[in-house]
C-alpha cells in the first residue's frame, strides 16, 4: 500500500487541496484517506453510507485498536448523525412476558457491567485479495479491529423481559435506516440460545470510552467470535420471534455455501447456503510490509497478530522460506480468547535476496489456516496463510 | 453540594454520563460518475445518487455486463429503487462501457 499523498508531504498536499491517497495492492485500488468525525484519516471505501478501512500499520501499534482508527461499515445511507443519550430508548418486545422500554441509565443499572476484549471483523475483510476476484466492497485487511467492550449481557435484558416458551430467534435493529421506504432495513437475528449465552452483549463503551457515533453510539451488539454483520449498531429495538427471521439481511445476504470449508470451486455457486457464522482462524505479520528491506546477518524481530472465533490460539508457526520449514513463534499477552493474540519471532536472514515470510495459526481445537485459498462467491471468510516478501540486503 | 462531593458522587455512579446530544457532521462526498455521451449517463446521474455515493463503481474489478445488469436489477427489485424498466438497459450499457469489461481500455475480466 503506497501513501502517495504522504509522499508529497501530507500537510502540503492537504494545503493544496489534494486528498491523501493510498493504493491498495489490487486492480482499481486507489482510495482517499479521509478523517471522519471522531476518527483519524482512514481509508475511505464509500462516502454514503460511510465505509472506512483501518490502515494496516495500526495493527502493529498495539493489541487494542484505537477507537479513532476502528473500521466503519454501514449498509444503508440514512444513518444517525445526532443522538441524545437522555432521550434514547431501547424497546424489547415480541414474544416476551413484559415488553420493556429502557433508557441508557436503566440499561447501565440493570446489572454490574460485563467486559470482553473481542475482535470485530467484517465478513468481507480482505475481499480484494480473492482470486478470481469477486464483486462487492474491495477491502484490504483493515476491516477488522480489537477492542475492550463494556456493556450488559443480552441475557440480562431478555431475562428481565421474560422469554415466552415459543421464543426462537431474537432480531436486533438500530437507528440506521434505509434511504427509501421499500429498501429492506438492516436487521439481524440470533438464535435464542446464542442470545442467551451470556457473552452476546449490548456495549455502550469501547476501550473505556463511549462508542464513537460511527461505531454504533450509544449501544451496539457485540457477538464475540462472529462476523461483524451481527454486531448491529445504534441498537434501539429488540424483537423476540417465535420463528426464524426472514428479513433480507439474513435470508438473502451474508450467506455462505453450506459445504465443508464453506467454499465452492472458484467461479461456481452453492446449491445450498446458510447464514455466515463464526470467524475463520487468521494470522498476520504486522511488523514488516511487502517489499520491506531487512539486513543479512542481523536479527529482525518479526511481530504479528492471530485470532480465531474464540477457541483460543494455541500456536503460531512462522516460515521465512515460503513454507518449506516452520518454527513456533512466541505468543504474547493473553487478553482473552476473543482477542488478537500477539506473536513474535527472531529472524536473521543469512542470504541476500527475496525471502517469503508466512505465519500460520493453530487453535485449541486443531483448526488452522489453509496454504491455498478457499473461495466462495461473496468473498467472505478469507483465511489463507498470508505472505509477505522482504528483501535481504 | 461542594464540587469535590459532586465529583465523588459522579465517580461513585461509575462514569461521567454524557448529557448533551452527540452530533457529527459527515465530510463531503467527492465521487462523481464519469461523464459520457451515452444516454445511460444522465439516467444514472438522476438515479444512483438517490441512495448512495458512487464510490463502488470505480473500485470493482473489471466486470462483465452480467454483473452490472445484476447490480442495477438488484437496486430496482431488491432495494426498491424507483428505476423504470426502460432505464435499466441504457444504465447498464453506460456502466459496463465506462467502468466495466467493455471500457475501451479495460483489461480482460478475471485478470
Amino acid at each position: 500500500m503506497l501513501a502517495t499523498g504522504a509522499a508529497l508531504g501530507g500537510p502540503l498536499s492537504r494545503l493544496l487541496g489534494a486528498a491523501d491517497t493510498v493504493l491498495m495492492p489490487f486492480e482499481n485500488g486507489e482510495r482517499d484517506l479521509v478523517a471522519y468525525p471522531q476518527k483519524r484519516p482512514l481509508i475511505r471505501m464509500t462516502a454514503r453510507p460511510p465505509q472506512l478501512e483501518t490502515p494496516f500499520a495500526v495493527f502493529n501499534e498495539g493489541l487494542l485498536t484505537p477507537n479513532d482508527a476502528f473500521f466503519v461499515r454501514y449498509h444503508l445511507s440514512d444513518i444517525p448523525t445526532s443522538v441524545d443519550p437522555g432521550a434514547f430508548r431501547l424497546k424489547i418486545h415480541g414474544k416476551v412476558a413484559t415488553p420493556l422500554t429502557l433508557s441508557l441509565d436503566d440499561i447501565k443499572k440493570l446489572a454490574p457491567p460485563v467486559e470482553v476484549v473481542a475482535v470485530n471483523q467484517c465478513s468481507g475483510n480482505s475481499r480484494g485479495f480473492f482470486k478470481p476476484r469477486v464483486n462487492g466492497g474491495q477491502l484490504g485487511h483493515g476491516a477488522m479491529g480489537n477492542a475492550r467492550w463494556t456493556g450488559v449481557a443480552v441475557k440480562t435484558i431478555l431475562e428481565k423481559a421474560g422469554l415466552a416458551k415459543e421464543a426462537r430467534q431474537v432480531a436486533f435493529n438500530g437507528l440506521d435506516k434505509p434511504p427509501l421506504p421499500g429498501t429492506p432495513d438492516f436487521v439481524k437475528a440470533l438464535d435464542v440460545d446464542h442470545a442467551l449465552d451470556g457473552e452476546v452483549m449490548l456495549a455502550w463503551a469501547m476501550n473505556g470510552e463511549d462508542l464513537p457515533m460511527l461505531n454504533g453510539y450509544p449501544l451496539r451488539l457485540v457477538v464475540p467470535g462472529y462476523y461483524g454483520t451481527y454486531w448491529v449498531k445504534h441498537v434501539d429495538d429488540i424483537e423476540v420471534l417465535d420463528s426464524v427471521f426472514t428479513g433480507f439481511w439474513m435470508s438473502a445476504a451474508y450467506r455462505t455455501p453450506d459445504t465443508p470449508g464453506r467454499s465452492v470451486a472458484p467461479g461456481t455457486t452453492a446449491k445450498k447456503t446458510e447464514p455466515i457464522q463464526r470467524f475463520t482462524i487468521r494470522s498476520f505479520i504486522t511488523s514488516l510490509t511487502d517489499q520491506a528491506t531487512v539486513t543479512v546477518g542481523r536479527e529482525t524481530v518479526v511481530r504479528g497478530i492471530a485470532f480465531d472465533s474464540g477457541q483460543g490460539i494455541r500456536e503460531v508457526a512462522f516460515s521465512s522460506d515460503g513454507g518449506r520449514t516452520w518454527r513456533a513463534a512466541n505468543l504474547g499477552e493473553d487478553l482473552g480468547r476473543y482477542s488478537f493474540r500477539e506473536w513474535k519471532i527472531a529472524f536473521t536472514p543469512t542470504q541476500r535476496g527475496s525471502h517469503t515470510l508466512m505465519a500460520r495459526a493453530l487453535n485449541r481445537i486443531g483448526e488452522s489456516q489453509p496454504l491455498e485459498p478457499l473461495w466462495n462467491p461473496a468473498g467472505y471468510l478469507r483465511n489463507v496463510v498470508e505472505t509477505v516478501h522482504v528483501e535481504a540486503v | 453540594m461542594r464540587k469535590g462531593e459532586f465529583i465523588a458522587l459522579v465517580a461513585a455512579l461509575g462514569a461521567v454520563v454524557r448529557v448533551t446530544a452527540l452530533e457529527i457532521q459527515l465530510p463531503a462526498e467527492t465521487a462523481r460518475l464519469i461523464e459520457s455521451p451515452l444516454p445511460g449517463y444522465a439516467l444514472a446521474t438522476g438515479m444512483c445518487y438517490t441512495c448512495h455515493s458512487v464510490d463502488y463503481f470505480k473500485m470493482q474489478p473489471t466486470s462483465a455486463r452480467a454483473y452490472w445488469q445484476a447490480t442495477v436489477t438488484k437496486m430496482q427489485k431488491t432495494f426498491a429503487a424507483p428505476v423504470p424498466d426502460e432505464a435499466i438497459a441504457p444504465i447498464v450499457d453506460y456502466l459496463v462501457k465506462t467502468y466495466g469489461a467493455e471500457k475501451s481500455t479495460a483489461p480482460k475480466p478475471g485478470s
